[in-house]
C-alpha cells in the first residue's frame, strides 16, 4: 500500500497493541505510591483468601483485551493539510490536527519497532495534550511522508525567517533560499559521537560524582559487606596480615566498578550512535542503543541555548549543549485548563568549545554575532562585587536557620553551660547567661553564624567569579555556576517579559537584578548597575516590540 | 565586545520616568478588610486553643497557658497591627502604565520590581474578582505571555479593568499581525481567543 494514500481511514499495525498495553499499564501506575499500594493490597488479599490470586491472570487478560480494543478503535486519516485521529473505546476522542499547528515531529523506535521497521510518531502541538497526537507503530515510510507533508505545508513566506536572516529578505530571495535549503535537506551531519565520547558522558554522569562522594563519606559502612565476604576469602586464601584491609579495598573497588558499569551502560543505552544533523531548517538528533529516539527541532522554535559543564566535563574540556524550545505553551483555551505540554529539548550531550560556537552561529543565524557560549570568553563582564556580600549574607543566614533545630538542644545541654561559663570568664558575671537560658541560646546561634560567615563568603566569592554577562545589540549571554559552569544565551526578540528588581541593599548601591523571562524559562543577571539594567530592559523591550517576526 | 545597535541610546524609549497610574483608592480598604478577616480567624483559633488548655484536666497545662498568654497576645497584636497597616504602605507604591507597545507594573516596598510585558508576546488575558473584590467594586487583571511571568494587576476598579482588558486585547491583535502569516498559523489564534475568553467567563460580568 502506498504510505501517502489520502483520505482513507486506517489502522496502525497490530504491533501497536503492545504500545497500548504499555500505555494502559502506565496510566494505572501513574505514581510509585499507587503501584506499591496496589501490590500491597493485592498481597494482603491473597494472603487472606488465596482464590483472589485468580484475579491476576484475569487482570492481565483484561489489560491485553483493553490494548486490543484500543488498537481496534484507533484510526487515523491523512488529508492534504491535516490529520484526523479517532481513538478511545468508551470515551471516544476525535483529533483534527491541521499540519500548520504541528510544532515538531518526534520519532521513537523501541527495540521491537526497530526489528520490524516501525516507528512511533509524536506530533508536538501548541495546544493539545501530547498523547493525542501519537501514532504508534506505523511504518517509517509513513513517518517520512508525514514529515514532508508537514514541511511542505508550512506557509512559504514564514519559512524565510527560519533562515539565518536578520533583515526580512525580499520574496524572491526568500524563495531562492528556501529552495536551496530544500536541496540539501537530505541532511548535513554536524556531529557524531564515538565510543570514547560515550565513555566520557558516562564518567561525567552527575550521579557518579554524587555516589563517589557518598561512598567517601560513608566508606565505613562498607565494613558490613566486608564482614560477610571475609569468611569466604579467608577460607580461600588462608590468613595473612592485612586481609581485612584487602577485603575492604576489594569491596570498595567492586562498588566503584559496579557504579562505573551502571553509568557507562546508561550512557550507552541513551547516546549510542548519537548523530546531529541539519535537515533544511530543522535540526535532528538520533541516539539510543535499544530504543532509538529522534528529536527534531525547528531553528525558529529555539528560545535559548544553554552550554554547561560540570567538574568532570571540564577535565575533558567538553561541554553539554541544550537548545530549549518553548517549554510550556499554554493551552489555547486558557492557562487554567490542563494540557500544558513539554516540547522536546534538542540536546547535544558532549561537544567541544568550537563546535558549540559553530552550532550557536547556526542556530542564532546572523543575529547575536558578538555573543559567546564559552564560559572563558573574554567578552564576559563581571557583576558588581556587592553580589558577594549579598550571597554571603544569604548563605550564612540560611545555614544558621537550618542549623537551629540542632543548635538549640545542644545549647540547652552541657555544651551551652560550658559556653556560658567561658563567656562569663571573659566578661565577668552576667545574669543573662544561665544554663540553657534564652541568652545562651542566642549567643550560641550568633557565634555559629559568625563561624559560618567565612565559608559562606568564600562560596559567594567563587560564585561571583563565575557570574558574568555579555551582550550585543541582539542578544545576551549570562554565565553562572559554582563548581561547574553554565552559560545561558538568548536573542532579545525571543523575550516574553522583562523585570528589573531591587533589594534594599541594591537600592542603596544603585544596583539592580535583571530577569528576562522566555517561553522556556528565565535568565537572570544579578547585581548590575541600575542604569545598565534599565538600559537593557528598555533595549530588550524595543527589540521585542519592533520585531515583526514570529518568536516560535 | 559591546556593539551599539541601530538605535541611538538616547532615543530609546525609557521606562524610568513614567506617569504611574495608582491602583483604585478602595483597594487599601479591601486589603484591610481581608486582613481583618484573617486576623479574626487566627484570633478565634488562638482563643479556642487557650480555652481548651484552661479547661483541660491538667493544672500544669493551665498554668502554661497563663504564662504564654502575654507573649501570645503581644505577638498577635503586633501581627494584627502590621497586616492592617501594611496595605496603607504597600498599595501607593504599586502602579501600572499602559503604553502603546507594552504594559508595565511596579510593586514592592523594600524589594522593588518593575516588570514589562510587550503586547506582541501576550497569549491571553483574564479578569477575575473575588467576593471581597466585588463588594468594593474591584477586579484583577492578569496578562499571560508564553511561559511563566505575566502580570497580575490587583485592585483595579471593575470598569477600569474591563476597559484595560479591551485595550490590551485590541493591542494584542494589532501587534500580532505578522508579514508572511496566512492567518492560519498559531500566533493570531491566542489573541483572538484572549479577547473572547473573559467575555464568556462569569467573572467579568458579575462585578
Amino acid at each position: 500500500m502506498s504510505p501517502s494514500e489520502s483520505g482513507a481511514w486506517r489502522r496502525t499495525s497490530p504491533f501497536a497493541i503492545l504500545f497500548f498495553i504499555g500505555r494502559t499499564i502506565k496510566s494505572f501506575t501513574r505514581s510509585l505510591i499507587q503501584l506499591i499500594a496496589t501490590f500491597g493490597a493485592l498481597a494482603v488479599l491473597i494472603e487472606r483468601n488465596p482464590q483472589v490470586a485468580l484475579a491476576i491472570p484475569v487482570g492481565i487478560a483484561a489489560i491485553v483485551a483493553a490494548g486490543v480494543l484500543q488498537y481496534w478503535f484507533f484510526r487515523f486519516r491523512i488529508e492534504e493539510d491535516r490529520i484526523h485521529i479517532h481513538q478511545g473505546v468508551v470515551r471516544r476522542t476525535a483529533l483534527d490536527l491541521p499540519f500548520d499547528r504541528v510544532q515538531g515531529i518526534n520519532v521513537e523506535r523501541s527495540l521491537i519497532d526497530r526489528i520490524l521497521g516501525l516507528v512511533t510518531v509524536s506530533l508536538d502541538t501548541a495546544g493539545s495534550a501530547t498523547a493525542e497526537g501519537q501514532l504508534p507503530s506505523v511504518t517509517s515510510e509513513l513517518a517520512d511522508d508525514l514529515r514532508t507533508r508537514i514541511r511542505a505545508h508550512r506557509p512559504a513566506k514564514v519559512a524565510d525567517d527560519i533562515g539565518a536572516g536578520d533583515v526580512p529578505a525580499a520574496p524572491a530571495d526568500g524563495v531562492a533560499r528556501e529552495s536551496s535549503a530544500r536541496a540539501d535537506s537530505a541532511g548535513q551531519v554536524l556531529l557524531e559521537l564515538g565510543a570514547g565520547d560515550i565513555v566520557r558522558i558516562g564518567l561525567a554522569n552527575r550521579n557518579l560524582v554524587v555516589a563517589a562522594a557518598f561512598l567517601g563519606i560513608f566508606g565505613q559502612s562498607v565494613d558490613f559487606a566486608a564482614d560477610t565476604l571475609r569468611p569466604i576469602l579467608e577460607s580461600a586464601g588462608d590468613a595473612f596480615a592485612g586481609a581485612g584491609v584487602l577485603v575492604q579495598a576489594l569491596v570498595v573497588t567492586g562498588f566503584v566498578l559496579l557504579g562505573l558499569a551502571i553509568v557507562l551502560l546508561g550512557a550507552l543505552l541513551r547516546y549510542h550512535g548519537f548523530t546531529l544533523w541539519r535537515e533544511g531548517t530543522a535540526y535532528r538528533t538520533r541516539a539510543g542503543l535499544l530504543t532509538q529516539r529522534e528529536v527534531v527541532v525547528e531553528t525558529r522554535k529555539i528560545q535559548q541555548l544553554t552550554l554547561s559543564h560540570n567538574l568532570i566535563l571540564r577535565l575533558f574540556r567538553r561541554h553539554r549543549l541544550r537548545a530549549l524550545p518553548a517549554a510550556l505553551l499554554p493551552n489555547q483555551g486558557g492557562a487554567d485548563t490542563p494540557g500544558l505540554q513539554l516540547a522536546e529539548v534538542l540536546e547535544v550531550p558532549l561537544l567541544q568549545g568550537p563546535e558549540a560556537e559553530d552550532l550557536r552561529t547556526r542556530l542564532f543565524g546572523r543575529e547575536g554575532g558578538a555573543l559567546s557560549l564559552l564560559p572563558r570568553s573574554p567578552g564576559f563582564r563581571r557583576v558588581s562585587p556587592h553580589y558577594i556580600r549579598a550571597l554571603t549574607l544569604r548563605i550564612s543566614v540560611t545555614t544558621a536557620f537550618v542549623a537551629l533545630p540542632f543548635l538549640i538542644p545542644l545549647l540547652q545541654s552541657n555544651a551551652g553551660t560550658h559556653l556560658a561559663d567561658a563567656v562569663q570568664g571573659l566578661l565577668g558575671e552576667t545574669p543573662l547567661l544561665g544554663a540553657g537560658s534564652p541568652g545562651t541560646v542566642a549567643l550560641g546561634v550568633f557565634l555559629w553564624w559568625l563561624v559560618v560567615i567565612p565559608p559562606a563568603a568564600l562560596i559567594g566569592w567563587v560564585r561571583w567569579r563565575r557570574q558574568g554577562y555579555l551582550h550585543d545589540g541582539d542578544g545576551l549571554a549570562s554565565r553562572s555556576g559554582f563548581v561547574g559552569r553554565k552559560v545561558d544565551a538568548f536573542l532579545f526578540r525571543k523575550a516574553q517579559s522583562v523585570e528589573v528588581t531591587q533589594s534594599p541593599l541594591q537600592s542603596r548601591k544603585d544596583l539592580a537584578t535583571l530577569h528576562v523571562r522566555l517561553a522556556c524559562g528565565q535568565v537572570v543577571v544579578p547585581y548590575l548597575d541600575l542604569g545598565e539594567a534599565s538600559w537593557l530592559r528598555d533595549h530588550i523591550l524595543y527589540r521585542v516590540e519592533s520585531s515583526r517576526r514570529r518568536w516560535h | 565586545m559591546f556593539t551599539n545597535p541601530e538605535v541611538p541610546l538616547e532615543s530609546l524609549p525609557g521606562a524610568d520616568d513614567l506617569d504611574w497610574h495608582p491602583l483604585h483608592p478602595r483597594f487599601v480598604r479591601r486589603l484591610q478588610l481581608g486582613a481583618l478577616l484573617r486576623v479574626l480567624v487566627i484570633g478565634a483559633i488562638g482563643a479556642a486553643a487557650y480555652s481548651l488548655m484552661k479547661a483541660g484536666d491538667s493544672a500544669a497545662m493551665g498554668r502554661g497557658a497563663d504564662a504564654l498568654l502575654p507573649f501570645a497576645l503581644a505577638a498577635f497584636g503586633l501581627f494584627a497591627a502590621s497586616v492592617l497597616v501594611w496595605p496603607v504602605i504597600a498599595v501607593p507604591r504599586r502602579g501600572y502604565v499602559v503604553r502603546e507597545k507594552d504594559v508595565l507594573y511596579k510593586t514592592g516596598v523594600l524589594w522593588r520590581s518593575v516588570k514589562a510585558v510587550p503586547f506582541n508576546r501576550v497569549q491571553h488575558t483574564k479578569i477575575d474578582s473575588g467576593l471581597l473584590d466585588r463588594h468594593f467594586g474591584l477586579a484583577n487583571l492578569s496578562v499571560f505571555p508564553a511561559g511563566a511571568g505575566g502580570h497580575k494587576i490587583r485592585g483595579l476598579g471593575a470598569d477600569t479593568a474591563e476597559r484595560l482588558r479591551v485595550y490590551v486585547s485590541e493591542r494584542i491583535e494589532a501587534e500580532a499581525i505578522e508579514p508572511g502569516d496566512d492567518g492560519r498559523s498559531p500566533p493570531p489564534d491566542p489573541a483572538a481567543e484572549a479577547g473572547a475568553t473573559p467575555d464568556s467567563g462569569p467573572a467579568a460580568d458579575e462585578g
